[in-house]
């Protein structure tokens, strides 16, 4: 999985995370792949090369958003819900998205 | 008065913007439950009052900047075309999304009306929305509608027209964006508009605004006009990202987003939405999914939807296929017997009632399959589908949205690789779209659906959709291996995640329903009334001249008089008569073997024999025999007349009386034929060159012919290859009975 984005973990090794460190991201915070099916959520931190996050940005998936899951894969997939519209994610992006309980 | 407008119709994909188009223009393009299905704009027009509206469908855009090639066309007209008056679409059920367009429709400077569609589900949801709240917070007219049924449309109208009779083009809004972009913006704004950088096009503070956002167009485009003041900016906007990435952690376009959300919700919350319902409730659709997408059960419920659509298509429609056959018989039996033998008669059975009924025959299967297909679209399974796919796309180095384009092309049968090729737009990556262009044509399209079902027929089995329904999944597995050697060779690359909107659940209507499998079927009959009717006359002419050389059709006329001579006068009247006396039918039916030899020797003697006989040289590897090569290069021109070429040439070697010998029977009856060689061709057909339509589709996608000719080659050659090891092998085993 690494090995075909490498932009994320590239950027994330080095620290080099790019969407809005505007919420604290405490220390219980984890991928979205890991929080299936918490419910509800809240990103704090979203990893990933640029495109990818400026898309997601567009959808409406920034810290700070709150999401609701709808996981039917176990975190082989994840779909969220965010203002009122249904996203589907594949595993390399969810795992980029750090989330905390709303 | 009567005036002439422009508008366009813009917004998110899914939002209900073609259905608005169909409404207005009385267009029946295409409109389906997922997002990016319009990918070309198209035009229509519609008559309000005294006014002429030109109405403009886009592709949908989430935003602005353009990551895919529809999203550009989106936006290179809204920008350059100036429309006179743009309506954004916009879903009531997702205000806060959607208005994110519409915010940088607001930053663009563009006369907006927004059009508040889908009020019903909205009202279903619970969802109420002050519209004139929103007007007045906005300062942009807003007028709800429901697409589907037209509720609402002509006062959408009305405040166009309104709207364009102001004729202003609205001051852009001026966002914040945080004080560090706000002052990088404030320190370009004035360098843009000093050096009129693009200023004619676009609004300097957008420009500079987009160079912030990486807005990789903007800046070539501004690259090739002054590349001395770009650069001076693009600093500019190095340095505010450096020290956003220090301070927040961000890129320029994540604040950017973060602060137009900021502004949506400070409108929203200004008392403009009220949700009835309280708690996290959950909508059906949720739902449902988590049932229908689960990790298990999705995968099978999959497999049993398909399967049933198979069982449905081919149970159903047997009966009328059948029929319809019985009807193209007779039709040709009535010209045989009213028309005088001569190149004339020829031409109307083998050329045009044997092509265009081979095509119009499978009418029935074509319609089932394409109203099974409009269900399981509408109702919106086809997204779960393609979300499902994903992972095994991705490792075959395809993408999710690769899955769509598959089932345009006929991936659950019955498409066709054009539009899927077009389909392709919506992917982002450049290889990961070539290798899906390069992929779809294998696919089995409706114009090879007959083909595979007679073969299937005549050599396999009765159980038609248990076999078309491997066959799909063959052509599915051949696809993917293919796009893994391409991935692995020619179009190397990394994958793009996948991130994709999931429409929600929606009932189809009954009218949509119809008007969807009619326009398809429409479409199929259309064709075969116009470009096979031609195809297949041209391909009669081929197999028709030139005809034998006068030596030999005296041999046979001599052969013929010599049989006459040597038979009693009584056997010889009582044949021509027709009785049924044994010695004058034996006669006959020696008289119809020279003619059968002759028609043959003719055929061999033809234009397309010649091709055909030339081409056994390297064809009898995988078992065709030239006749089958003949069809096979018939092929190219168009799919479907496949059918008709090898019902013209197995039926000219024919020596049985029965003229409404169905092919199916023909060729299980041939002795060139046998299960290997049937389940040779058949691949063969299967994933050989894309027809000629397809091949100039894709080179005009691709941006050059190379790849598409590369696609013949390719596809052609592998396809042969994957032939010629069945026959090979069958053959070795035995198999060839
Ligand atoms: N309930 C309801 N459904 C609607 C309405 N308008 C459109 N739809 C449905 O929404 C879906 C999407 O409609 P389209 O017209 O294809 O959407 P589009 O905006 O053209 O989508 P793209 O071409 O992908 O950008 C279809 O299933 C429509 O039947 C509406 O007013 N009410
Ligand atoms: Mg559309």
């Amino acid at each position: 999985m690494t090995k075909k984005h490498p932009d994320v973990r590239f950027h994330c090794q080095k620290g080099g995370r790019c969407c809005l460190r505007k919420v604290p991201c405490p220390d219980d915070a984890m991928p979205l792949s890991k929080a299936c099916c918490r419910g509800r959520v809240r990103i704090c931190r979203i990893r990933g090369d640029r495109k990818t996050c400026a898309r997601m940005a567009h959808l409406g998936l920034l810290p700070g958003s709150e999401l609701e899951l709808i996981c039917p894969g176990r975190g082989n997939k994840c779909m969220v819900r965010v203002n009122g519209g249904t996203i589907s994610l594949d595993r390399p992006v969810a795992e980029g998205i750090l989330v905390t309980p709303a | 008065m009567s005036t002439h407008l422009n508008i366009a119709l813009a917004g998110n994909p899914n939002a209900g913007k073609t259905t608005l188009f169909n409404h207005l223009t009385g267009a029946h393009q295409h409109v389906g439950n997922y997002p990016g299905v319009t990918v070309e704009k198209k035009v229509g027009i519609c008559q309000h009052g005294d006014h002429e509206i030109h109405v403009v469908d886009l592709p949908g855009t989430y935003s602005l900047t353009a990551y895919s090639v529809e999203e550009l066309v989106a936006r290179d007209f809204l920008v350059n075309e100036k429309p006179d008056v743009v309506v954004d679409i916009v879903d009531a059920s997702n205000l806060e999304r959607n208005l994110y367009l519409t915010t940088q429709f607001m930053e663009l400077g563009i006369p907006l009306v927004i059009a508040l569609n889908m009020m019903d589900v909205a009202e279903s949801r619970g969802i109420s929305i002050d519209t004139e709240r929103l007007a007045g917070l906005l300062g942009v007219p807003v007028v709800p509608i429901i697409a589907r049924s037209g509720e609402g449309v002509d006062r959408l109208l009305d405040t166009v027209v309104q709207e364009a009779a102001v004729g202003r083009r609205p001051d852009p809004i001026l966002l914040r964006y945080g004080s560090d972009l706000d002052e990088a913006i404030a320190a370009m704004v004035p360098i843009i508009e000093e050096h009129h950088l693009l200023t004619d096009t676009y609004p300097s503070r957008w420009i500079a605004l987009k160079i912030l956002e990486n807005d990789e167009q903007i800046i070539d485009k501004a690259s090739q006009v002054n590349p001395g003041v770009s650069e001076r900016l693009l600093a500019i906007s190095e340095e505010v990202t450096n020290h956003l990435m220090h301070t927040l952690d961000a890129y320029p376009e994540a604040v950017i987003a973060d602060h137009r959300y900021g502004f949506i919700k400070s409108i929203l919350h200004q008392g403009v939405i009220t949700i009835r319902f309280v708690g996290d409730r959950l909508y059906t659709s949720d739902r449902i999914d988590r049932i229908v997408t689960h990790r298990l059960l999705g995968p099978l419920i999959m497999a049993a939807v398909l399967f049933g659509l198979y069982t449905f298509t081919f149970n159903y429609s047997g009966t009328l296929v059948d029929g319809l056959a019985t009807l193209f018989a007779t039709m040709g039996d009535m010209v045989d017997r009213s028309l005088p033998d001569g190149p004339l008669k020829s031409m109307i059975i083998s050329g045009a009632i044997d092509g265009v009924g081979g095509v119009l025959g499978f009418v029935p299967i074509i319609m089932f399959m394409f109203f099974g297909i409009a269900v399981l679209e509408d109702s919106g399974y086809l997204a779960r589908v393609a979300f499902m796919m994903d992972r095994i796309f991705h490792f075959f180095g395809l993408h999710g949205s690769s899955v769509m384009p598959f089932i345009i092309s006929g991936g659950i049968a019955g498409g066709c690789a054009v539009p899927g090729v077009m389909a392709t737009r919506t992917l982002r990556s450049p290889k990961e779209r070539m290798a899906t262009m390069l992929t779809v044509p294998f696919m089995n399209c409706g114009a090879k659906l007959p083909v595979l079902t007679l073969i299937i027929g005549a050599f396999f089995s009765t159980h038609q959709a248990r076999y078309m329904f491997l066959a799909t999944l063959a052509s599915w597995v051949i696809a993917l291996l293919a796009a893994k050697i391409l991935r692995l060779t020619v179009l190397r690359g990394e994958s793009t995640p996948f991130v994709m909107e999931l429409p929600p659940y929606r009932f189809p209507t009954i009218r949509g329903l119809v008007i969807h499998t009619w326009e398809r079927t429409w479409q199929y009959i259309k064709k075969a009334g116009t470009v096979i009717l031609g195809i297949s006359i041209l391909l009669w002419a081929m197999m028709t001249y030139p005809g034998l050389p006068r030596d030999q059709l005296a041999g046979f006329a001599a052969e013929r008089a010599q049989l006459l001579a040597a038979s009693p006068p009584q056997v010889v009247a009582a044949m021509k008569k027709g009785s049924d006396d044994p010695a004058a039918l034996r006669l006959a039916a020696a008289i119809r073997k020279i003619d059968a030899r002759q028609a043959m020797a003719g055929l061999r003697n033809s234009a397309a024999g010649r091709i055909g006989v030339a081409l056994e040289s390297v064809s009898h590897f995988a078992g065709f025999d030239w006749r089958t090569n003949i069809a096979l290069v018939g092929g190219f021109a168009a799919k479907e007349v496949i059918i008709s070429t090898l019902g013209t040439a197995y039926s000219l070697g024919d020596v049985t009386t029965d003229k409404t010998t169905s092919l199916r029977q023909r060729l299980a009856a041939d002795p060139h034929w046998n299960p290997v060689v049937a389940l040779s061709v058949l691949t063969f057909i299967m994933f050989y060159a894309p027809c000629f339509v397809t091949i100039v589709c894709i080179a005009r996608e691709a941006g050059s012919w190379k790849w598409a000719f590369f696609s013949m080659g390719f596809n052609t050659l592998f396809a042969f290859t994957l032939s010629v090891a069945i026959y090979q092998i069958g053959m070795l085993l035995g198999l060839g009975g």
